[in-house]
């Protein structure tokens, strides 16, 4: 962008011309005389009009508004004719405001460098009577051709209507009919519908990063997909929100993946501490698609028993700017910190640093054991300025190095209700700095709160540049989930920068498109760089990768086959991997780790089951919440498939669901189908 | 006297080419360049002697034009007619020569597009190649301020442009 920013400079303007120029000079000149007189009369006159005389008040507006760039007998010829008009407006009573402007378009003399002279009564009657003939026709659009016929006379003509008006006014006095359309006149200027094409729309100032739907790739060209896992669940949150409050979501709100790992799930666990997580793969039938299979990744994390759980040092940055004053922000954040407040141990400390017109910390480290000192700490927190994000943040981190704890969970709990905007700081230099943090140890979560001004892609990008999650929070149970709950996932990591990467068998698959995880996608060669970032997962997190695979010889095969790739592969078949459908590899780092080990696990037709009845209820759901963050994203492939069937699949699937979090998901379907007729 | 109408007369001349490019840079559109950096000329003589030199005259030509150029542009939205009389005008103006040419014009018509403030931040510290200090100077406010503005024009740029939001 710096670089677009650059050709700015590179813009030569062109040479002003000698007229305008010398026309200019000549004002200039003009007005300093004019200048020079009143200022040997009077400084700073108590009289209410502007120090000119009356020739420069006429004159000036002529000269700013271009009338007198080619078209000074325009105006001359306007005068009269508006005054003409005016009289017939009074007597037809019938506003037409199509009208005034063109008859300075008639104008064949504009270009005419003419005095006032007092002879336009002729063509003023004549104009007028054109002006009756176009009335009758009623043809506007007429007007707007020969507005761009007679191109140049276009603007200086808009401007002459907005000019007749006041010149009018001024001369009015030997009309005395005109008296009664005075009002009428404001008619003329066309209201204006200029402004949302200048600005953005005011009342939702919301910003998702933009990302299209990940394409169908072809296993001959793209045998390898590789992403980063990804934990956050602050697109579900936002999804639900805008469809309580009967609006569907933005498209680019909508992060399939965040939907999909936003429930709990029980997939298989690891044993032991030693193996982080466990990878479980199922391929099913696709049920939107008859020629397609779906290949459902499915990771659960190793689950830390809370005595095991590491001391942990939490730093509460708190966004307290005027915004947040509202009943969804500050107050349901104090309340949410007041739940994980609760959750922690005693030994484990806590400061809360606010940041509004300016950073402050309001309480230096705690110890949990001294929680009323805390939470009247929490209590205090009052709304008011504007935001200063960067040194709040640095305040943070601050703080948090105060009271870091080796071997412990050091972690910065941002919460705002969007935007960092004050401060030199760009998004990149954010990243930069939370980045750096991050490799000293200290990480950052961010929760959102609130509507309207919500900065989704810097959340989302700061939560994952700071090895955090990134939640989003719109009611007291949501609060509940990710920090009492989750607490654990979102505090203590237990592997850090994860990254998937999927390689498919030509043999077996001929195209395969992942769904979701847009903006999670990573370069194939940076699954083996321990240097590039990824995402975490904390204790007892899990994580859902979802596959639309098409078999080889599948009627629903997109790509024709390539005319000159059979040559090269002529051992595929006799290749020792050839039972296999895929090959999913998995890196991770300890957290506290530098280099990456690597899990691997081989999918075979031993993984596949043959209908979706058959897959584990939590795989059906899951695929339930994916079709249906699809559908609101606007995938194409997803249009044939109804909400009905979403409803269908997922209260087949809801399972024990103990908190109701799958209920609420059918019944957003529901509101979906009610609000998307649209988009069917 | 005629001294001091006489080094008006040549500080004027001398400017007016500086005033005419900036007007330019702000309404992108030479016929409405010329009808502000005039804005600009009357302006200037009425208010010449009201320059304390506490600024730099640089500084303060540029607050002049910008007021203008503003002024203008409020006088065109003004009305709608108008704006179709400017569109079209504009597509008279000759087709931009090459590609990157023409993805500076849609840069342009995007810078322009933003919040007064942002706008005239960015052309100030991009296109006319102040410093954040001197832009600054010449919008009357501090240097954050401009730093911030620049900031968030260049997020929403990022947004009019279509571009992946980092």
């Amino acid at each position: 962008m710096s670089d677009d920013f650059e050709k700015l400079g590179r813009m030569n303007p062109p040479k002003a011309s000698a007229e305008a120029r010398a026309r200019a000079l000549a004002v200039a000149m003009q007005s300093f005389d004019e200048a020079e007189k009143s200022s040997n009369t009077t400084q700073g006159s108590a009289h209410p009009v502007r120090q000119s005389s009356i020739f420069n008040r006429i004159w000036s507006p002529i000269m700013n508004r271009k009338l007198l760039a080619g078209s000074a007998l325009a105006t001359l010829l306007v005068v009269p004719a508006a005054a003409f008009l005016t009289l017939e407006l009074t007597r037809n009573g019938a506003p037409f405001a199509e009208s005034a402007q063109e008859i300075a378009l008639k104008d064949e003399g504009k270009k005419e460098e003419a005095r006032p002279k007092p002879e336009p009564q002729a063509a003023a009657r004549k104009m007028a009577a054109d002006e009756r003939a176009r009335q009758q026709e009623a043809k506007t659009a007429d007007a707007l051709a020969s507005g761009s016929v007679e191109g140049e006379a276009a603007a200086p003509a808009a401007q002459a209507d907005a000019m007749a008006n006041s010149v009018a006014r001024d001369s009015a006095a030997p009309m005395s009919a005109v008296d009664g359309a005075q009002p009428q006149m404001t008619y003329l200027p066309a209201p204006t519908v200029q402004e949302d094409l200048v600005a953005a729309p005011p009342e939702n100032r919301e910003r998702f990063g933009k990302a299209e739907s990940n394409p169908v790739k072809s296993v001959a060209t793209d045998p390898v997909s590789t992403f980063s896992v990804d934990v956050d669940t602050a697109s579900y949150a936002f999804v639900r929100r805008s469809l309580m409050e009967g609006q569907m979501p933005e498209r680019d709100a909508v992060r399939v993946e965040e939907m999909v790992n936003y429930f709990p799930y029980d997939w298989p666990r690891p044993v032991s501490a030693t193996e982080p997580f466990k990878a479980t793969v199922t391929v099913m039938p696709t049920p939107w698609n008859g020629g397609t299979r779906l290949m459902h990744v499915a990771i659960k994390g190793y689950d830390v028993v809370p005595a095991q759980a590491p001391k942990a040092n939490l730093v509460f940055l708190i966004d307290v700017s005027g915004s947040m004053d509202e009943p969804d922000k500050l107050p349901l954040l104090k309340s949410a910190f007041r739940l994980l407040v609760e959750k922690l141990k005693p030994e484990d400390t806590v400061s809360i640093v606010t940041y509004a017109g300016n950073a402050g910390t309001v309480l230096e480290p705690t110890d949990v054991k001294d929680k009323a000192k805390i939470l009247a700490a929490i209590d205090t927190l009052q709304p008011g300025g504007s935001t200063a994000g960067a040194q709040g943040i640095d305040a943070a981190y601050g703080l948090a190095e105060k009271a870091f704890v080796k071997g412990g969970v050091n972690r910065v709990m941002l919460a705002t209700d969007g935007d960092f905007n004050v401060g030199p700081s760009s998004d990149e230099d954010l990243k930069r700095l939370i980045e750096e943090k991050r490799k000293s140890g200290i990480f950052l979560s961010v929760l959102g709160f609130g509507r309207g001004n919500y900065n989704d892609a810097l959340m989302q990008t700061i939560a994952q540049n700071g090895n955090g999650t990134a939640a989003y929070i719109d009611t007291l149970a949501e609060a509940q989930k990710t920090l009492v709950e989750e607490a654990g996932s979102s505090l203590f990591p237990i592997a850090k920068d994860v990254k998937l990467q999927v390689e498919f068998n030509p043999a077996a698959i001929a195209e395969y498109r992942l769904i979701g995880y847009e903006t999670r996608a990573l370069k194939r060669e940076d699954f083996n760089n321990d240097k590039v970032d990824a995402g975490d997962i904390g204790s007892g997190h899990s994580v859902t990768a979802i596959y639309e695979v098409t078999p080889v010889g599948s009627p629903a095969v997109l790509n024709d086959k390539l005319r000159y790739a059979e040559a090269q592969k002529p051992a595929a078949e006799a290749s020792p991997h050839g039972g296999e459908l895929a090959f999913l590899k998995i890196r991770y780092k300890k957290p506290d780790g530098d280099t990456s080990e690597l899990m691997t696990t081989p999918v075979t037709e031993a993984n596949a089951v043959p209908a979706l009845g058959e897959a584990s209820g939590d795989v059906r759901f899951s695929v339930a919440v994916a079709a249906f963050g699809q559908k609101l994203s606007g995938v194409s492939a997803l249009s044939d498939y109804g909400y009905d069937a979403v409803i269908d699949l997922a209260s087949g699937a809801k399972g024990a669901d103990p908190f109701g979090y799958r209920g609420e998901f059918v019944n957003l379907v529901r509101l979906a189908k009610g609000l998307g007729g649209s988009r069917n | 006297m005629q001294g001091d109408r006489q080094a008006f007369g040549r500080l004027v001349e001398r400017h007016y080419d500086f005033v005419h490019a900036v007007a330019w840079r702000w309404s992108g559109n030479a016929s409405d360049a010329e009808d502000i950096a005039q804005d600009v000329c009357l302006r200037l003589g009425a208010a010449i002697r009201g320059f304390r030199g506490s600024s730099r005259f640089r500084t303060w030509l540029y607050t002049l034009t910008l007021n203008a150029a503003r002024d203008h542009k409020r006088r065109q939205l003004r009305d709608d007619r108008q704006m179709q009389a400017y569109a079209s005008e504009q597509a008279v103006a000759a087709p931009a020569a090459d590609p990157d040419e023409e993805q500076r014009e849609a840069l342009w018509a995007a810078v322009r597009a933003l919040p007064e403030k942002q706008c005239d931040a960015v052309l100030l510290v991009y296109a006319e190649g102040l410093s954040h200090q001197a832009a600054a100077d010449v919008l009357g406010c501090s240097e954050a301020t401009i730093s911030w503005h620049v900031h968030e024009a260049r997020k929403r740029l990022k947004t009019l442009l279509g571009k992946e939001a980092v």
